[in-house]
């Protein structure tokens, strides 16, 4: 049975590392910059609480009893700007003294005028939730002062009482209730004091994890209403895509007509003149170098054909005609056309919208282009999947890997172009591509866009 | 103009530029170079001094109007050097920009013209002597876009047949041909138009085309 002992004295051994490091970690929090920095902070807001609380009360009220006046209106409004201006130095005071870095909302947009001023105030969400923050900040500033601040205060007092010529330590707060009352009777410099003077040493290791607590439940707090405003968010990431879309379908325009420009009707025009050229010759019937002209017709026949794969080619860029039959026939067009061996495996129930269809078939074309001019790899493969409202296409490949999603390819066609055509729907890119591969990027798209 | 003409040409698009060279060089033109870019194009004059320069507008690297600079430019450095300006759009913009201060050996041809070779090479001809070549696209351009409509409708329907002709730059014999008449008819249909808008009465062909822009851009 000696199998059965290491693991025993294994265990002991965790036990008591941990238990040191419980001791230690203990002993040593009293005496941390980071308790000192959160009592701190709590003073302070509690203060900046109670001031606040004093400050949108008043104007609130006040507001709401006058708010058949433009004057009671203007004071709601004055309430919100005061709210508003709370919540930043709360969030100043949270970075600069616990660390806390919640993202700032964007600055107030007041319209001209003082009607546009009041509308635009008593719209703003970041304001009425800065109000919140407010009301609900002075319950819970009541109750760390009960629960946390108390520990401190009665620490200090229990440490003191010995030695200060009073005989009953003025314990409040969370200490009075639990402190067996035994502890806490009058004295008279007998060695009861001994009791006190220990209780107080309890308490002062106790005190920071009870602030602590009450600083976690504020962190909650300011996260949950004192950060930007997840409708102006959502609003501001939608505008944001929307002009990430508008401008990338202008782009695609440009480059449509470029390439109408620079290759079908330059090949046209070419091909125009050398008909031309042709015609003219044929009309001097007396001399004609037949010789010239089928060298003329011919170039001419050459352009035409040219162009005619030009101009497919072109339509294909805009429109897939494979996608008329659906996602999985174009990707397998796409597989089999790939220059490097790419298995394709298809699962889906229904058929995603129009719209992600090409997405989804763009990105892949995109993806399978990379891997052909950048991955040297040996082969690829492509897997398409529904998971119940979304789509997931997963391309991979084994070559060298390294792909970053801002270095492959130029912003507007490259992995970028992708990310920005993904996110537009709402949809997600990942690339996981470590040195020396194996590449995989995951695209996910809703399947109804 | 005696002896063969010497062109420069700037194009972009490849199998443009070869079939332009093929075609000038049956035609019996002198290409002094053929280039893809307006860099080139100026280097290119400077060291061979062309009789005319056929440029397009749209050129590397901004595919914007890098050809026209360039052309204004070298007008600029190289009096006498016609310009050919050639274009899949008609800006009606561009053509004011270069016939700003003289219309004398300026052309500004939609590319499509080249299909027609015979007036091609001709309005080529006419703006390496010196002369204006307009497209019709322009003048329909800038007839349309007058605001002197009012004072135009004076004009009877051959008149402003004849005036669209002399904007582009023809001669009083080009025009005879193309609308079938007698260079005398032609005569007297440009001296009633003259009459008409009150133009300043001009001999020389491109100050007609000058003094007929002029009066539509007023």
């Amino acid at each position: 049975m000696s199998g059965s002992n290491p693991p025993a004295i294994v265990v002991s051994d965790d036990l008591k590392t941990w238990a040191r490091g419980i001791t230690r970690t203990v002993l040593r929090t009293p005496f941390t910059r980071r308790t000192w920095s959160e009592l701190w902070f709590f003073g302070v807001g509690a203060v900046v609480a109670a001031l606040g609380f004093a400050f949108v009360g008043l104007t609130m009220v006040a507001g709401v009893a006058l708010a058949v006046t433009f004057f009671g209106l203007a004071l709601i409004g004055l309430s919100l700007r005061g709210a508003r201006r709370i919540g930043r130095m709360q969030r100043w005071l949270a970075r600069r003294l616990i660390g806390e870095a919640i993202e700032e909302p964007d600055p107030f947009a007041g319209r001209a005028g003082f009607l546009g001023w009041l509308q635009s105030t008593l719209r703003d969400r970041t304001a009425w939730r800065a109000v919140a923050y407010v009301v609900v900040k002075v319950p819970l500033t009541l109750a760390g002062i009960l629960v946390a601040f108390s520990v401190w205060f009665d620490a200090f007092t229990c440490l003191l009482t010995p030695f200060s010529g009073s005989d009953q330590p003025a314990v409040f707060g969370l200490p009075r209730v639990f402190v067996p009352s035994g502890v806490l009777r009058p004295f008279r410099g007998g060695p009861h004091g001994l009791e006190i003077f220990l209780t107080g040493v309890v308490l002062f290791f106790i005190a920071p994890w009870a602030v602590r607590v009450v600083i976690s439940v504020d962190r909650l707090l300011m996260r949950a209403l004192l950060t930007p405003d997840p409708v102006t968010v959502r609003v501001r990431s939608l505008e944001h895509a929307r002009a990430q879309t508008v401008d990338a379908s202008a782009a695609t325009l440009r480059r449509i007509e470029r390439d109408l420009h620079d290759g079908t009707q330059a090949q046209l025009v070419a091909l125009a003149m050398r008909l031309g050229m042709a015609k003219e010759k044929l009309e001097d019937t007396d001399n004609v170098d037949l010789d010239q002209v089928r060298e003329l017709v011919n170039s001419a026949h050459r352009s035409a054909k040219e162009t005619i794969v030009e101009l497919r080619d072109l339509a294909r860029g805009i429109h897939p005609p494979a996608l008329d039959t659906g996602l999985e026939g174009a990707l397998a067009t796409l597989a089999a056309r790939n220059t490097i061996p790419t298995g394709l495996t298809v699962s889906l129930s229904d058929r995603p919208t129009p719209a992600i269809e090409a997405i989804a078939y763009f990105c892949v074309a995109e993806l399978l282009a990379n891997v052909a001019q950048h991955a040297n790899a040996s082969q690829a493969s492509i897997s398409c999947a529904q998971h119940g409202r979304w789509l997931r296409l997963v391309v991979r490949d084994d070559g060298v890997g390294g792909a970053q999603p801002s270095d492959v390819g130029s912003s507007s066609s490259g992995l970028s172009g992708l990310t920005d055509r993904v996110h537009a729907v709402d949809g997600r890119l990942d690339v996981v591509s470590p040195l020396r591969g194996p590449t995989v990027v995951t695209v996910d798209l809703p399947m109804h866009a | 103009m005696t002896g063969t003409i010497r062109v420069a040409i700037a194009e972009d698009s490849a199998i443009l530029r070869d079939g332009l060279v093929q075609l000038l060089v049956d035609r019996g033109f002198v290409v002094t170079d053929a280039v893809s870019d307006a860099a080139a194009l100026r280097r290119s004059v400077e060291q061979d001094c062309p009789d005319v320069a056929v440029v397009d507008i749209r050129m590397p690297p901004t595919f914007t109007d890098e050809g026209l600079r360039a052309a204004i430019d070298l007008r600029r450095r190289h009096r006498g050097l016609g310009i050919l300006l050639f274009s899949q759009y008609v800006e009606t913009r561009y053509a004011a920009q270069l016939l700003a201060d003289d219309a004398a050996g300026i052309g500004y041809l939609l590319k499509d013209r080249v299909a027609d070779v015979s007036d091609f090479v001709e309005a080529l001809r006419r703006v390496a002597s010196g002369g204006t070549a307009l497209d019709p696209e322009v003048v329909t351009q800038l007839l349309g876009a007058s605001r002197r409509t009012d004072s135009m409708s004076v004009l009877s329907t051959r008149e402003k047949e004849v005036l669209s002709l002399m904007a582009e730059g023809r001669s009083n014999a080009a025009i005879a041909s193309a609308l079938v008449v007698s260079e005398g008819a032609v005569e007297k249909h440009v001296a009633n138009i003259f009459t008409k808008l009150a133009l300043p009465v001009s001999q020389s062909d491109h100050r007609r085309v000058l003094a007929v822009l002029r009066f539509l851009d007023s």
